[in-house]
């Protein structure tokens, strides 16, 4: 027993809290995250979303990761290697490909050189293939890494690596983790949405699930149908009269019940269904792109009757207003064993512009200072090619865990900088790895956290998102 | 053992300190890290887990615990030093209170004693507890739990009201609300007779099966699909439904285990054996192209490891995968010794005929058998002189092959086993390349060609001839490359021929420069040959060697093979005839009388005379069932056992020394002389010298009907866990759930007929400072129901719920693009019509990587890890769901016109309503509310009526009454309001 103490305290004060007809059960979850208690009482988990405050003072207070899911080729958008052109056709030496296990090819394939011109922009210099020139425009903004490493070679343990910290489904979401540290900002909408803009994504939704937490720190799907929020609209023939008139009646008899038994958790029930009724009348709201300007439209390429990455992109900067904290679009379809240069446009068509889009329209809102953005895969592309007869591949590069490029912008990371390098032949890192652990650390960082202190009590272990591994990486720091 | 309240006892007068409640769990949150179990990560060569290692000497020459001696003790100095001698070191960001000190500095001062972890003694016997109050125990139970109160001056609850417990014990036995009627008799009744009655009912009822079945598939983390990328469907349920079947006929727990542990190895278990072995095999399946299949083997024996441990020993495993644990005394060798007795078995699946199936088939099979015997006898005519006739037409094109016999056959993976003939079979483990070396004696000379039989044989995956198993079609092989070496010379073959090929896989491409196309026949089930030609006719040679490739982006190994050679000069085609029969061919007609009958068979198949009494027989054949199959195991052959190695920091690609299968020694050890295997650690698991099966199950039980375990962490009893509430009832209730034959029906009996569960729960204001989390039993059970349980409830309120049992995952109606949108593993959610769509929500179709969206809102798992309790949150999303998703506005239809077939006024109907959802009548402000609230609708929807008809889900052209659909509608948003009330979906 090593909290029951405290836990009872706080465990009164909360059902005063809730006696009082409050709608949240902050204390213990706050709790949770003090230094030494990092635990929520067993059978009582800290399921509250009441907003709290961190470690210590956040750099960025929301975060939307742009998750380019089938992992985008670092080779032909951000890490230029001449040499590769040199060696096009040759097999790689073998000292580079020992030991090194592959999904696809073997790893004797021929060099494939990078398949797009690269310049340098900005003040900064960044260098950036032609394939991204939105992007490019906005160079002076980004924090590009291009020492991102990972342990996973396949797809959906690359991304449930990245997003949970554990190759198999089960363990909370970064989002999950985020919400679990921060409550919610958000009295109408979800604290942690998921968009998905591409094909069908990997790793399923284990990838925004809550895991062991309680589940309502999950991300929330925002979807492209009818109802953007599942069951978020009335069904047929219920209108908002009857809505309301149910609700009310409801909550009567659910007060009244209260009174006889004076069980404070029907009153936390009664506050659900006033949030679920305010989620009902702001989803539409936030759905109505009629507020936007036609400039800002343009900015981001997105027509408001049809899903697409752009729309996605300012429906997030839309929700980050109305107090959303975590948002992650997915963007799936990558994944080009074949035909890289045929999948490099046709995806840089579709998010390149949006995503420089988001930079710019958050900085002029202010917002940019305390939004972090994310972008990338969950692992990076080979040098070589991949071309297999027997499965109709051609000029593809297989899956390549060693080395990758992302980059974040805004929420206190350095901008303009280039961080990290790969070798000549782009395989491995060669200065400033950065793990996906690493990774991790330095986004609970910026949010305020210490990540070796946002534990989780579950199965008689205090988890954290980030094992026993990670470090901040300071040099990303602004 | 120790008991919780100790704690604050010993705290508040000063005495000596409980080393299990107080001091150890200091000394593991803050110590043990570097200073416990783990040998690996130990620092000062100091271990403060034992009594000897806190009293020796460490490394810096101080003695951590001196007893008696506070002062003289370097662990208490340490703790409130500076700089580096601080303990534990800032870094950490550990560190104690002054309660904690003290109690640390008392602990030493009595003389520093350490008493073994209570969860590792063997079970005791306690007796019941003396009361005071010798009229409120109705069972042995009770005593244990009224003692307590008693000491704390606390008095029970009173009973809860007759139809709150009807209902309280509906939904723990069947996991249904009762029948109204029921309740109203009980009601009317309630006797202590009465009531017993009700429990052997529910006990009795066959959706009691159900009900329990859902836990165990939390535990077992059951789904219908594979999980990662594909998630494609799979067959287990028949090893639901056995769990289902098995808890109705009450088997005993021991039988229960070692069935889904081992099974196959259990002699007489036979068919049933095999089933409960799905247990384990509900571990995922990547089939992502291109991953290492080992890997993901490996991670889903991690799996088992810790899924053995949550549910059957209450223990942590998983924590030993990597290091030693750093809290229990399992250390990182005895984790994979542990995984050892799991990891000896092949993974497949069985074919599972229903018992109409079975006979069918014995059936059939006997008349196909007879019919095939009699084939010769239907030939029209002379049957030998025809076919003498045929032979010598045919003899010209027969080809001369001699079988080469293999002396060696080895590969990186599989084992492959010599049999007679020549050939070859495949068994174990497959890799994405797998590498078959084949030697062979001397030849003459004169070899002009080489053939390759690809054969099918049971043992393979739909009978073979390939290996493959997932992501591409099973029992598929794909041979990329092929050399044969002369006396170490390589063979140049220059061309290649075969019997079948699937697309552009043909056997030529086995022997082309690119690696990644080959040979594939695509013809399971069925031989295949493939031809390569040497440049020209081969020497002389001593030995030969052959070395093949197998794979694509997943294993495509070939299971079952056998070479020949060739000598003849004409160029042999590559045929589906038998090998026996060609060589009869070959030497008609001068044949042994094994060679005529081979001959004959082989004319029989192709004899145009017996075409119709082929067709007969093929269409018996046709006529064969296809049964179900579900997923298994079995013990692999004795010879070619897997071995189990250590994994350096639990990582795959880190494989150390092999470890044999052997129990921790901190736990009684295997029987003198039994052989260590899975069988063997299951009857481990269920002996009676195991101190942690028993209590394990009964803690759980009592979780599930009391609302938390004695020990609250169920899944921990290891000493990170929490202490029990109740240790001696824990003892008296595990050491009884053995005597009376591990029986659970028994247990839940024992259990829901005592006065603590009978109790009342609604809270009381003086135990909110003197019991306020109930950990006492002062009041009964009361918390938020199932995901499965609301769902199932709304449906027998409205009288829609079926009570078909078993069967294939069923889809009731959810929105289509849960599992299709952003789905990559997409799944068409076409929602089941007729009875399927109300079936209970334990045959709902689970789908792992988009899980129905009414189990995920209220907590279900998704069968991706063993869940031993689930989290029970109340979100807003629970509510949109309720109030909006259309299942549950077509349960709100089906009250209502149950409730407008009753005859009477409306507001008896509305009475009516509530009553079949709340399981009681409505006090008179309820149903003045209600009956106003429905009053108000039907005047909205009768000057609405398109509304009305859209709530109903009926045409617009519908031509109903307008008051009629008012009303209806009207009950329906009824409905629609009781299932949204709280007291609806909580077990109070």
């Amino acid at each position: 027993m090593t909290i029951p103490h405290d836990y009872r305290a706080l465990d009164l004060a909360r059902r005063t809290f809730l006696g009082q007809g409050g709608i949240s059960v902050g204390a213990l979850a706050l709790a949770g995250l003090l230094p030494g208690q990092g635990q929520a009482a067993p059978g009582k988990p800290a399921d509250s979303l009441a907003p709290r405050l961190p470690h210590f003072a956040p750099r960025a207070k929301r975060v939307i990761h742009l998750f380019m899911t089938g992992a985008p080729s670092q080779l032909d958008l951000f890490d230029n290697k001449p040499m590769l052109t040199a060696m096009e056709g040759k097999p790689l030496p073998p000292s580079v490909i020992a030991g090194q296990r592959y999904a696809f090819i073997r790893p004797d394939a021929a060099v494939l050189g990078p398949r797009f011109k690269f310049k340098r922009h900005g003040q900064s210099g960044a260098e950036i293939s032609e394939v991204m020139p939105h992007t490019a425009a906005v160079a002076d903004e980004l924090c590009i890494i291009r020492s991102m490493r990972t342990e996973q070679f396949n797809h959906a343990p690359a991304q449930l690596f990245l997003q949970t910290g554990f190759s198999q489904p089960g363990r909370p979401s970064i989002g999950s983790w985020a919400i679990y540290g921060l409550g919610s900002e958000s009295k109408n909408l979800p604290a942690f949405v998921v968009l998905s803009t591409g094909a069908g994504i990997s790793g399923g939704s284990a990838l925004w699930s809550s895991g062991f937490m309680p589940s309502s720190f999950a991300g929330t799907r925002l979807r492209n149908g009818a109802d953007p929020i599942l069951h978020v609209g009335n069904p047929p023939g219920v209108d908002a009269t009857l809505q309301r008139d149910t609700i009310d009646i409801a909550a009567r008899l659910n007060r009244a019940r209260q009174d006889r038994e004076h069980d404070p958790e029907i009153g936390a029930r009664v506050s659900a269904y006033e949030m679920a009724f305010r989620l009902q009348t702001s989803a539409p709201e936030l759905m109505d792109f009629s507020q936007e300007s036609a400039a800002t439209l343009s900015l981001y390429g997105a027509d408001p009757k049809t899903p697409s990455f752009a729309r996605a992109c300012l429906m997030s900067r839309r929700m980050l207003e109305r107090g959303v904290r975590y948002v992650t679009i997915y963007n799936e379809g990558w994944d080009a064993h074949s035909d890289v240069v045929g999948n490099l446009k046709g995806n840089c068509a579709k998010t390149d512009q949006a995503c420089a889009a988001l930079i710019r329209d958050l900085k002029a809102r202010g917002m940019l200072e305390d939004t972090l953005v994310i972008w990338g895969g969950e692992f990076g592309r080979t040098p070589m090619v991949e071309t297999n007869p027997s499965l109709g591949r051609s000029q593809g590069r297989d899956h390549h865990p060693q080395a990758f490029t992302i980059w974040m912008a805004g929420g206190g990371v350095k901008p303009g900088t280039t961080y990290g390098s790969t070798d000549d032949l782009g395989f491995h890192v060669a200065e400033n790895p950065v793990g996906v652990h690493d990774l991790q650390a330095t986004l609970l960082h910026l949010l305020g956290f210490d990540h070796e202190r946002l534990t989780y009590h579950h199965a008689g272990r205090d988890f954290r998102l980030t094992d026993v591994h990670g470090k901040v990486v300071k040099g990303l720091l602004a | 053992m120790t008991a919780l309240f100790f704690l604050c006892a010993g705290l508040l007068s000063g005495q000596t300190p409980d080393f299990a409640g107080e001091v150890r769990p200091i000394l593991a949150k803050n110590c043990f890290k570097c200073h416990g179990p783990d040998e690996s990560t130990r620092k000062a060569k100091l271990r403060l887990d034992t009594r000897a290692g806190a009293l020796g000497l460490a490394r810096s020459g101080e003695h951590a615990v001196v007893p008696g001696k506070p002062d003289a003790s370097a662990l208490i100095e340490r703790l409130s030093a500076d700089g580096s001698r601080r303990m534990p070191p800032p870094a950490t960001k550990l560190e104690l209170d002054d309660n904690q000190k003290e109690i640390l500095r008392r602990w030493i001062a009595s003389g520093a004693e350490y008493k073994p972890h209570w969860a590792f003694q063997p079970i005791g016997r306690p007796t019941p507890p003396r009361v005071n109050d010798t009229a409120w125990p109705r069972t042995p139970v009770d005593s244990f739990i009224l003692a307590r109160l008693e000491a704390r001056g606390i008095r029970p609850s009173p009973v809860a009201d007759p139809r709150t417990l009807a209902r309280r014990l509906s939904y723990d036995l069947i996991g249904l609300p009762p029948e109204p009627a029921m309740v109203a008799a009980f009601a009317a009744n309630p006797t202590g007779q009465a009531y017993e009655a009700l429990v052997d009912k529910l006990l009795a009822d066959p959706r009691y099966g159900e009900r329990w079945a859902r836990p165990w598939l939390d535990l077992a983390r059951y789904a219908d699909t594979n999980g990662y990328e594909k998630d494609r469907t799979r067959s287990i349920w028949p090893w639901r439904d056995w769990v289902v079947g098995s808890l109705n006929a009450d088997m005993p727990y021991d039988r229960f285990t070692l069935l889904q542990l081992a099974g196959d190895q259990l002699p007489g278990a036979g068919q049933e054996g095999v089933i409960a072995t799905g247990f384990h095999r509900n571990t995922m399946i990547n089939e992502e192209g291109g991953i290492d299949p080992l890997e993901f083997r490996f991670h889903a024996m991690t799996d088992r490891v810790a899924t053995t441990g949550t549910t059957w020993l209450g223990l942590t495993l998983g924590c030993a995968q990597c290091h030693s644990h750093k809290y229990d005394p399992l250390t990182h060798t005895g984790y994979y010794s542990l995984m050892a007795f799991l990891d000896n078995a092949e993974e497949y699946e069985a074919p599972v005929p229903t018992t109409a199936q079975a006979d069918k088939t014995r059936a059939l099979q006997a008349k196909i058998g007879a019919l095939e015997q009699g084939l010769a006898g239907k030939f029209p005519g002379d049957l030998d002189k025809a076919m003498a006739a045929w032979a010598e037409k045919t003899r010209p094109q027969a080809d001369d092959w001699r079988v080469a016999m293999p002396r060696a056959a080895t590969s990186n993976e599989p084992k492959l086993r010599l049999q007679a003939d020549g050939v070859i079979l495949a068994e174990g483990d497959t890799t994405k390349v797998d590498i078959f070396d084949l030697e062979y004696g001397g030849e003459s000379a004169g070899v002009r060609g080489f053939r390759l039989e690809a054969l099918p044989d049971p043992s393979l995956p739909v009978g073979g001839p390939g290996m493959a198993w997932y992501e591409g079609p099973k029992g598929e092989f794909c041979m990329e490359d092929l050399k044969i070496w002369w006396d170490g010379q390589p063979v140049k073959l220059v061309k290649a021929t075969q019997s079948h090929a699937n697309g552009g896989y043909g056997a030529d491409k086995a022997i082309d420069a690119e690696g990644q196309t080959g040979w594939t026949p695509g013809h399971q089930g069925n031989r295949s040959v493939a031809l390569f030609f040497p440049e020209k006719p081969l020497p002389a040679a001593k030995k030969w060697t052959v070395k093949m490739s197998f794979g694509r982006h997943y294993p495509a190994t070939l299971g079952k093979l056998r070479w020949s050679v060739i000598r003849q000069e004409r160029e042999p085609a590559a045929r589906d005839m038998p090998h026996a029969a060609e060589q009869a061919l070959v030497a008609w007609p001068g044949i042994s009388p094994a060679q005529k009958q081979a001959l004959r068979d082989h004319f029989c198949q192709v004899a145009p005379e017996l075409e119709a009494a082929r067709k007969e027989i093929a269409a018996l054949r046709a006529q064969l069932p296809m049964p179900g199959s579900t997923l298994a195991m079995r013990e692999r052959q004795p010879d070619n056992p897997r071995a189990t190695r250590l994994r350096h920091r639990g990582e795959y690609l880190s494989p150390k020394e092999v470890v044999k299968p052997a129990i921790p020694d901190f736990l009684p050890p295997l029987p003198a002389g039994a052989t260590a295997d899975r069988l063997a650690f299951a009857r481990w698991l269920v002996s009676v010298a195991n101190p942690l099966t028993a209590r394990v199950a009964v803690n759980r039980q009592w979780a599930a009907l009391l609302g938390q375990g004695i020990i609250r962490t169920v899944d921990d009893f290891g000493l990170q866990g929490e202490l029990p509430s109740h240790p001696d009832l824990l003892d008296w209730l595990a050491s009884r759930f053995m005597d009376d034959g591990w029986s659970l029906k028994k247990l839940h009996r024992l259990i829901t007929l005592s006065a603590v569960y009978r109790q009342s729960s609604n809270p009381r204001d003086e135990l909110a400072i003197s019991d306020p989390e109930n950990r006492l039993c002062s009041r009964g059970p009361r918390h938020r129901l199932d995901a499965e349980m609301i769902r199932d409830g709304a449906l027998q309120a409205a009288g829609m719920l079926s009570a078909r049992m078993g069967g294939p995952g069923v889809y009731p109606p959810q929105p289509a693009a849960i599992t299709t949108e952003g789905t990559y593993g997409a799944l068409a959610w076409n929602a089941s019509t007729g009875e399927d769509r109300y079936r209970r929500s334990l045959y709902t179709f689970a789908k792992r990587t988009a899980p129905f969206a009414q189990a995920l809102a209220f907590d279900a798992p998704s069968g991706e890890a063993c869940v031993a309790r689930r989290d029970r949150s109340n979100s807003p999303l629970q509510a949109l769901l309720l109030l909006n998703d259309p299942a549950f506005l077509e349960a709100a239809r089906g009250l209502a016109d149950k409730s407008l077939a009753q005859p009477g006024d409306d507001a008896s109907r509305v009475s009516f309503a509530l009553t079949r959802v709340l399981s009681r009548p409505p006090c008179p402000d309820e149903l003045a509310d209600l009956d106003g609230f429905v009053k108000r609708q039907r005047e909205r929807f009768a000057t609405n009526p398109a509304q009305a008809r859209a709530l109903l889900g009926l045409d617009a052209k519908d031509t109903t009454d307008t008051m009629l659909l008012a009303r209806r509608a009207a009950f329906t948003a009824l409905g629609r309001l009781l299932f949204n009330l709280d007291e609806s979906l909580v077990k109070r």
